[in-house]
This record gives structure tokens, sequence and C-alpha cells, in this order.
């Protein structure tokens, strides 16, 4: 039995919602452009890098490398205050596209700027599943 | 060359202190900035044609009323006034009201422009400044349910920084140093105590690297500024400041999908405006840098050319951007000294560099300073402006 999850959840629209429900299924989705070629993230109407409106899904390889990262001991937004410390990243995935995540399964000191990730599913609610990253097993 | 060079200028400045001031209502600091700075350029108030406040996120009721001219009537400019309008983009505001107000009289559509800014983010509860502010550019669906907040935006990048160049945290403490000195010469800023290096890394840690000290303190405040047109300006006006280059570039709404944390767009936003102005970095006298966290000072002294890659830090921590420094740097102490009063952080920054150029910076003033580099960013850090300030037109 989880306990009740109290923090912000996403409020999908109706051209994200394929990402979360990804995400649930534990798949990492990012768009893809049929026209141009390019990788998006977070998810678009319309290409970002053409406008192009002929976008599909494909599945990231969840892996990626940490570009910068802070961990937060004090002075968090209220729903966080009983989380810390706790680690905020963005995340340059494999494919190109950043997002921003938390760095998970490891000591807040240990993280590092450019250290390899991959992604992990935390089921925080039975709606919602938040990829979240940790260190790559070397 | 630039259409409005030598036809542009600010007049006249005005600003009530910082901090927190719970009786004092948001239209108090509006209309008594207001008032100074029309006092200040020695015009006629009925003279100004465009009321352009700039937007307030503590009230949103009041910031309604600014929109419908509240100031206008305030000031007796009702019939007189052709034209209230916001125009805001956080804490760029400042280099967005200057543009704007530089391109209507340039263009012949305004003579006389009043710019004012005031908000009221001190007195309020400081933990829920705290939510408010993480719901300013940062994105509900993608940012927000991973704890990120104002304070963590400014870590993310200080993070990066010191990852690749090896800055240390010596090096950005000196900065909030630098800041104070300031501060204590400034009788409108909040933090009027100097703070050692010691003092500043040994205080809470909030988010890695920086400490509770590191961080600006909101505060209650309003400034204002006058732009005219430059034949307008010479007949009222002992030393007009101005507005000589412009260069900017929007950067992230999400701070997750900038790619370059560190370049942030000061060399590209610098050249231009440094190109436009018809000057190099060399040539300024002092540099008014938007600060909000240490490490944003030290990106623009390493963008616009002023340091080497690499090497603000030591030069920060090396004393030259204090008091009696070779670059004086952010001379009312920035937000780290002055307090963050919203959209007037950046209105504080820019009103601080006409302040110097006029000569009437009091006790802080730089002897025979005659230029002088601004820089102003909104949201969490989503654009830069910069912008080249002369009292002579080179």
């Amino acid at each position: 039995m989880k306990k009740e999850y109290k923090k912000p959840l996403p409020s999908p629209s109706p051209w994200s919602s394929p990402f979360w429900e990804g995400c649930r299924r534990h798949e990492l989705l990012i768009q893809h452009c049929r026209d141009c070629g390019a990788n998006i993230f977070y998810p678009k109407l319309f290409c970002s890098s053409c406008l192009s409106p002929n976008l599909e899904w494909t599945k990231s390889s969840g892996r990626g490398k940490v570009y910068t990262f802070t961990t937060v001991y004090a002075y968090g937004p209220t729903q966080f205050v009983d989380d810390v410390p706790y680690v905020i990243a963005v995340i340059k995935l494999d494919e190109g596209v950043q997002l921003m995540s938390n760095v998970v399964d490891i000591e807040p000191e240990r993280v590092r700027c450019d250290m390899e990730v991959e992604v992990v599913f935390d089921d925080v609610t039975e709606d919602f599943t938040l990829p979240k990253f940790k260190p790559v097993a070397i | 060359m630039s259409q409005f060079r030598s036809k542009v200028a600010i007049i006249g400045i005005g600003e009530v202190p910082s901090g927190k001031f719970p009786d004092r209502p948001c239209l108090q600091s509006c209309v008594e900035a207001a008032r100074q700075a029309i006092l200040d350029a020695g015009i006629d108030k009925n003279e100004i044609d465009v009321v352009m406040p700039t937007g307030v996120f503590y009230d949103r009721r009041f910031n309604t009323d600014l929109i419908f001219s509240k100031l206008a009537e305030e000031l007796g400019l009702l019939g007189k006034a052709k034209a209230n309008f916001q125009v805001f983009s956080g804490g760029a505001s400042s280099s967005t009201m200057l543009k704007t107000a530089c391109g209507l009289i340039t263009a012949g559509l305004a003579k006389v422009i009043l710019c004012v800014q005031c908000d009221k983010v001190g007195s309020a509860p400081t933990q829920e400044m705290i939510d408010l502010f993480a719901t300013f550019g940062i994105p509900g669906e993608w940012e927000t349910p991973y704890g990120s907040f104002m304070a963590a935006t400014g870590s993310l990048v200080a993070t990066r920084y010191m990852h690749e160049t090896g800055a240390t945290p010596e090096q950005l403490a000196s900065v909030v140093v630098s800041m104070r000195k300031w501060a204590v010469l400034n009788p409108n800023a909040m933090l009027r105590r100097e703070l050692t290096v010691q003092e500043i890394l040994s205080s809470t840690m909030v988010t890695t690297p920086s400490t509770t000290r590191e961080g600006n303190v909101l505060a209650d405040g309003g400034a204002a500024f006058v732009v005219t047109d430059a034949s307008i300006a010479k007949e009222v006006c002992k030393t007009p400041v101005y507005p000589l280059g412009f260069g900017s570039r929007v950067l992230h709404y999400s701070q997750s999908q900038n790619p370059d944390l560190v370049g942030m767009g000061y060399t590209e936003a610098g050249e231009e405006a440094f190109t436009m102005a018809g000057i190099s970095a060399s040539d300024v006298d002092i540099v008014e840098l938007y600060d909000g966290y240490p490490i944003y000072p030290l990106l623009a002294l390493e963008g616009l050319g002023l340091c080497k890659r690499g090497e603000a830090g030591a030069f920060v921590q090396a004393g030259n951007t204090w008091p009696g420094g070779k670059l004086p740097m952010t001379t009312n102490g920035g937000m780290l000294g002055q307090g963050h009063t919203a959209a007037g952080g950046g209105v504080a920054v820019l009103v601080e560099g006409v302040r110097q150029l006029m000569g009437k910076a009091g006790e802080r003033q730089v002897k025979d300073a005659k230029m002088a580099v601004e820089t102003a960013m909104g949201g969490t850090f989503m654009d830069i402006h910069v912008c080249i300030l002369g009292n002579i037109i080179p």
C-alpha cells in the first residue's frame, strides 16, 4: 500500500498524454519529426525545428548524461520540504534532447556533471509514473 | 548605426527604499517613484504622453489597475497622456521598457515616456513567496514534479560553470561580498551589512553549491525613469543619459531546454550591443550586471569580454569590482544587496546605471563615469538583454 502522494503531478495535454502513458508502461518516449528528422522533447504540437505536424513517437534508449544538477537541502517548495536532500538534474539523453528529472539511487554527494545515467520509473500514483535517473551500473 | 542613437535620452530617475514595508501599499511605491522621476527630470508632468508601468507579481488586482490606467489617473494625466500600457518581461522589463520607449520616440509616436515599476514581494510570508516564485518560468508539467524552484535554477547554472571552469565556492561567494560592499553605501538597499566569504559559505546550504547568503532576498520596492527626445533632454537636464546600443537573446522558457546554461547568450547579445554603440568592452567605466544569484555576474563578465573564460571569479575575489576597484560592478548592490523587488530587481540596476552616469550616486559615485554596460534577465533567466549607456555620445 503506497502512502498518499502529495507532491505536484503533471497535468497532461492531449498531445503529451502518450508520453505519460508510456511512462506508466515504463517506456520513455520522445517525438521524432518525419519531415526533418529532429528529435523533440518535451512533447510539442508541431516540430520545433520545422513546424511540421508530421510527428511520431519513438522509444528513447533511456540513457544519457547529467548535464548539470543541484542538491536541495533547505527552503524548497512546500510539498518537497520532507524530501531533502534531493537531487534536481538536467539530463541530456543520448538522442540529444534534454529534460529535467531527479537523480536517485546514489548519495547526493557523489553525483557529478557528465555522469552516465539511465532511466528508472517511479510509479508515484496509480495514474502517474515519473521518469527518474540513476547512475549506469559499471 | 541605430536610429535611436543621439535621439533618445533618459532624463530622470526615482526610487523608493527596498525592504520589508508591510504598511506601504504598492500604489504608494509606484506613485512616489514616479513623482521623484518627474521632479528629477525637471519636466512638467503634463508633458508625459505615454505611461508605461511594468508588471506586479504580488498583487494581481493592483497589476490589473496599472494595466487600466490607474497611474495616469493618480498623476492627473487623464485627457493628456495618449497611451497607457504595460511592458513586462519579468526581471528583464528594465530593458524591454527602455527599448520600447526608444522605438516610440524614434518613430515620433511619443515625446515623454514614464516607465514605472513597483512590487511588494518582500513583506509576504517567505514560504508563500518561495512557492509563488516556484511557478515563475518553471513548467508545471516538466519541472515542477521534480521539485525545482527559483533558487535551484541559479544553482543548476553554477554547478555546470564550476565543472567546466574549476571556479571555487570562495569565488562565487566573493560576488556576494562585492554586492554587500556596495549595498552598505546605498541608502535604498535592504542588506546594508558587509559579509565575509567565511560568513557566506558557513550559512545554511540551500541548493548546492549555494548557501542561503548566496540567494537574493525578496523586497518591496519601486523605481521609475523618464525617457524623452534628446532635443528636449538638453533643455531640461544637465546630464542626460543616452542609450547607445542594445543586444539580446531569448534563451528558454523551461530551463531544462537550454543547451548552453553557462553561455546564456551573453557573448552574442554583448557583441550586438557593443557594435551598435560603436565602443568596445574596454571602454566601459562601470558594469551594472543583473545578478539574482552570484553565478550570473561571473558569466556576464566573461561573456561580455571583460574577463577571460573561467577567470571572472578570481577577478571579483581580488576586489576589482568593489568600491574603489578598477571595474565597479552592480553599484547599487544588486538583488544580493539592495534586495529583489521582482521585476524591479532589473529596473533598480538600470536606474543605478543612469544615476551613476548622471553623477547622482552620492557616497558610491564612481568618479568621471561616462559609459556603462547594463544587463537584464527575466524568469528563470529566460533571456539576456545588454544595454550600453553613456552620458556622452561617442
